[in-house]
């Protein structure tokens, strides 16, 4: 074995060589990356970067016992200590009474248009910077602005096999890329990023990045300190997509209901949001960031409806959860790297629109904040929400007034959901993640005046 | 890695740099990094996960007129290392053609050592057994408190890494470094009211320096806290008097004013504290400073990953700004002294300018004393993470506890918030130094994509109008 040979064929190995120590099953996660960077740093080119990365991941189960091993080194003597790591590992750790078996799943997995673009992987260092120069361009607003920024183009491939007969390939381009724009006038800062991220590079709007970044600089000059009040906050779609997936994806993932930490625990069928709230999960969309045929155990996902006017419909499980909770798998496994092991997360998210305008949302609100790319967060498992204003503004008499600066919004997750007072007609997608402006009744807001 | 293996290795990454065609003013370095380490974690109950990781590999710079080159390889023989270093040095070349910024390495700066943290009791030499023990009884004592402890989970971490740095300068240096850590987090829920309690021991070390943690106190001590913070009172709203611990001082200087200090951001005009060496930033009574040589601490090491020998930094003194973190490159750009700031996640990435251990200096006041002068507000423990946002000089920082303080008095215990500030506002704004001084936060810090350990601490620190984001 050798880094020569390709990564199924390493994978292939990792399995045999892993049950031959006597393991029960054997599960090999390989992953490959290439990745093409380009650092900017007050309006000019600071650094280009050109990364190839591997990295195995091994789960070997003995006795019920879970053992784990990673390594990014791919000679044969580090792989074949990898395997014997996972397998001594299993043998000392106690069994896992829930721990029923890794997956199989006989289902081909759906093929989705536009994962990958031969034009991402084929552009030149040269045709990339100048890609980027104009964006930068669009972002110099003024001769005094400091842009700085990074942009990524490359190519993703994992495979995934295990004892139990999964074995399934898939390849992904990517690219992306922010900006953050700073200008200032003595000591009154205005300070704004914008990012895309796309598969094609025809979808990529770096233009958009430049342009968007430097005008929203502009906006964010003349900050001031506000109040102490309850006020509406009405969120952008990069706000309201930003604040809802993150609770629901920790509220109804099923490692988090069995272990009774879920935000959304035992109410399946139960209001957990306002009847405004419909919420779709689907891993199938074209051309979308984080679409995939199978999850990061190999399973073939299904497209799910989360939440339907305001009732939970569904958790996320995988194949270590789905018994817990009693529910089939519904394929989300997802780890955070190789070397991790995986747990449910959603993949792509679909707030259902509503039927108000976007310029009505504003108009009628008397006083309020908008937030302009900022979320409304909480932190991990807790539903206590203490959350900045990056990006917000005070509104009064349904027109932006000026940005807010050092303010807090303090509420729980579950305030947030149910103050969802309305959601307009239009939406935002962004990578495939689409969302409407989002208005929601009046929160507590700290203020710095 | 033995002797043997790094003097191998050494032979290797000086044959590429040689080999490079390089005029006087192109810098070169090749970072050869290699970490293994091991983890376990426990929850309700059940091992959910027991895995090693190891990663290896060979970071390669060159910074070639004004522009920088950058690319990572694992294959470790000589022809592989010395083609990667012509492909970085191609790249700098490409991208001088873009560059406006004068950037250079200064040929003033030449290291040459070998460091390695001390450690008495070698982790890896340890029983798995013993390990195992440590997060099983800190789980379970947590898990059998009270049926209010909804989850309860303990996590083991050890690291290795070695790092072997040359440059064209002529830098040669061997820094190996251990990490030991040793976590609990308990949640406690009630219906929908959830908190969490947090808290870790380790360092820069070995064995030693867990091997004191009780178990069954800690787990104890963290389900005890959990199930009071679920009948404490919501946090308040407003601007208002905030009394820290030094747990809490921890993250609020390495947020409010360590980032900000980092001169990456100095150098790229992103930081509020651009220009600012010599200015006051804070009352005269205070003092910041960050250690990376303090023995034991996770955020010490000997040598950064550029190979400059860590050194002690005085960030503010008598409340005037006197230094920033320093790569080589943002030292020589700044006509500064590099201060071994230089830190990256692994052979991956490239160093960026990082804190390591980062401190406010301790006074004389007890925490009554200072109660008394704040009179109305909040003091406000043990810190729970936060963020900055060093060009517009705004940062975020929270807490997992804390008590109202009314009529100078201490009284009734809250759960977490967060806190909003402006970093050229909260130095000014400390009007009382108290002690004990502890090194109290232990964490992981983010930036840039990568995460390295560090420390922050100091006394109890009371500052005036941070904006405290209470529901009520």
């Amino acid at each position: 074995m050798s880094t020569e040979e390709n990564l199924h064929d390493l994978a292939k190995y990792i399995i045999k060589y892993g049950t031959s120590l006597g393991a029960d099953q054997v599960e090999a996660y390989t992953i490959f990356g290439s990745v093409k960077s380009i650092q900017i740093e007050r309006g000019s080119i600071r650094r280009f970067t050109d990364t190839s990365n591997s990295g195995l991941g091994i789960r070997v189960i003995k006795d019920n016992a879970i053992g784990m091993a990673s390594t990014t080194i791919f000679t044969e003597e580090s792989l074949e200590k990898t395997v014997k790591d996972a397998y001594a590992l299993a043998e000392v750790s106690p069994p896992d009474p829930n721990f029923k078996s890794l997956p199989y799943d006989p289902k081909a997995a759906p093929t989705i248009s536009g994962r990958f673009d031969e034009a991402v992987v084929d552009i030149s260092v040269e045709e990339f910077t100048d890609l980027i120069l104009d964006s930068i361009q669009e972002a110099t607003v003024r001769d005094d602005a400091i842009i700085s920024g990074n942009f990524n183009a490359g190519i993703g491939e994992r495979y995934i096999l295990n004892s139990e007969g999964v074995d399934r390939f898939a390849s992904q381009t990517s690219v992306s890329g922010y900006l953050g724009v700073k200008i200032q006038e003595g000591e009154d800062i205005g300070n704004a990023y914008y990012y895309d991220a796309a598969t094609q590079m025809k979808n990529f709007d770096h233009i958009k990045i430049g342009t968007e970044a430097g005008l929203r600089s502009k906006k964010m000059l003349g900050s001031q300190k506000i109040e102490t009040a309850s006020l509406p906050i009405l969120l952008d779609p990069d706000s309201a997509y930003g604040t809802i997936s993150p609770i629901l994806s920790s509220g109804i993932n099923a490692f988090s209901v069995f272990n009774r930490t879920a935000f959304f625990v035992d109410k399946i069928g139960d209001a957990i949001a306002s009847s405004k709230l419909t919420i779709t999960d689907d891993p199938f969309i074209p051309e979308g960031t984080d679409s995939a045929g199978f999850d990061d155990e190999g399973v073939v996902p299904k497209k799910l409806t989360l939440v339907e006017n305001g009732i939970l419909q569904t958790y996320i499980t995988d194949s270590y959860t789905a018994p817990l909770v009693g529910l089939e798998n519904t394929g989300h496994a997802s780890r955070s790297s190789f070397a991790s092991r995986p747990q449910p997360s959603p993949y792509t998210m679909k707030i259902k629109a509503g039927s108000v305008s976007k310029d009505d949302l504003l108009t009628d609100m008397k006083e309020g904040i908008y937030l302009m790319s900022s979320s409304i967060h909480s932190r991990g498992d807790n539903p206590q929400v203490s959350a900045q204003i990056n990006q917000g503004f005070y509104v009064k008499d349904g027109e932006l007034q000026y940005p807010v600066k050092n303010a807090v919004i303090g509420c729980t997750i579950f305030e947030i959901f149910e103050k969802l007072e309305n959601m307009s007609k239009e939406t935002e997608n962004r990578s495939g993640h689409e969302a409407p402006w989002m208005l929601l009744s009046p929160l507590r807001v700290s203020g710095g005046k | 890695m033995i002797s043997e293996q790094k003097e191998r290795m050494l032979d290797i990454l000086e044959y590429a740099i040689n080999k490079v065609s390089l005029s006087s003013k192109d810098f070169l370095d090749i970072r050869y990094a290699y970490a293994m380490g091991e983890s376990f974690t426990v929850r309700n109950g059940r091992f959910d996960s027991v895995s090693n990781q190891t990663t290896g590999g060979i970071a390669i710079r060159a910074l070639i007129d004004n522009a920088w080159g950058f690319t990572t390889i694992v294959k470790t023989d000589k022809e592989s290392i010395l083609q990667a270093a012509e492909k970085a040095v191609k790249m700098a070349r490409t991208g001088s053609k873009y560059t406006k910024q004068e950037r250079s390495i200064s040929d003033s700066w030449v290291f040459e050592g070998k460091g390695a943290t001390t450690i008495e009791i070698d982790p890896r030499a340890v029983d798995k057994e013993a390990k195992f023990e440590k997060v099983v009884k800190t789980e379970k004592a947590a898990r059998e408190y009270s049926d209010s402890i909804a989850e309860s989970s303990s996590t083991y971490q050890e690291s290795h890494g070695n790092e072997i740095i040359i440059n064209s300068k002529g830098t040669k240096v061997e820094n190996e470094t251990h990490v030991i850590r040793i976590m609990k987090n308990i949640i406690g829920r009630e219906g929908t009211k959830m908190q969490s309690v947090f808290d870790s021991a380790g360092g820069a070390g070995g064995w030693e320096l867990i091997e004191k943690w009780d178990p069954e106190e800690e787990g104890l001590k963290a389900a005890v806290m959990a199930e009071k913070l679920l009948i404490a009172k919501e946090p308040p709203s407003g601007k208002m008097n905030v009394v820290m611990d030094p747990s809490l001082t921890g993250v609020f200087i390495h947020e409010a004013f360590g980032h900000a200090c980092e001169a990456d951001a100095i150098i790229a005009k992103t930081s509020v504290l651009e220009g600012r060496i010599g200015e006051k930033v804070g009352i005269e009574e205070i003092n910041v400073y960050d250690d990376p040589t303090v023995k034991g601490l996770r955020g010490s090491f000997a040598y950064d990953s550029e190979g400059t020998k860590a050194r002690k930094r005085v960030l503010v003194e008598g409340g005037f700004l006197k230094e920033y973190f320093h790569t080589l490159e943002t030292a020589t750009a700044l006509g500064m002294e590099p201060n071994g700031s230089g830190r990256a996640m692994n052979f991956n990435v490239t160093p960026q300018a990082r804190m390591g251990n980062t401190y406010v200096d301790g006074g004389e006041m007890k925490i009554e004393e200072i109660a008394e002068i704040a009179k109305d507000g909040v003091y406000l423990k043990d810190s729970y993470g936060g963020y900055v946002m060093p060009a517009k000089g705004q940062f975020y920082f929270s807490c997992q506890m804390g008590y109202f303080i009314e009529n100078g008095e201490i009284t009734d215990m809250m759960g977490n918030v967060g806190m909003s500030g402006m970093t050229l506002e909260v130095l000014q704004n400390t009007f009382a130094i108290g002690k004990p001084w502890e090194p109290a936060f232990e964490g992981t810090c983010g930036k840039g994509g990568q995460w390295v350990p560090v420390t922050g601490g100091g006394p109890n620190l009371a500052v005036s109008n941070l904006v405290v984001g209470g529901s009520k």
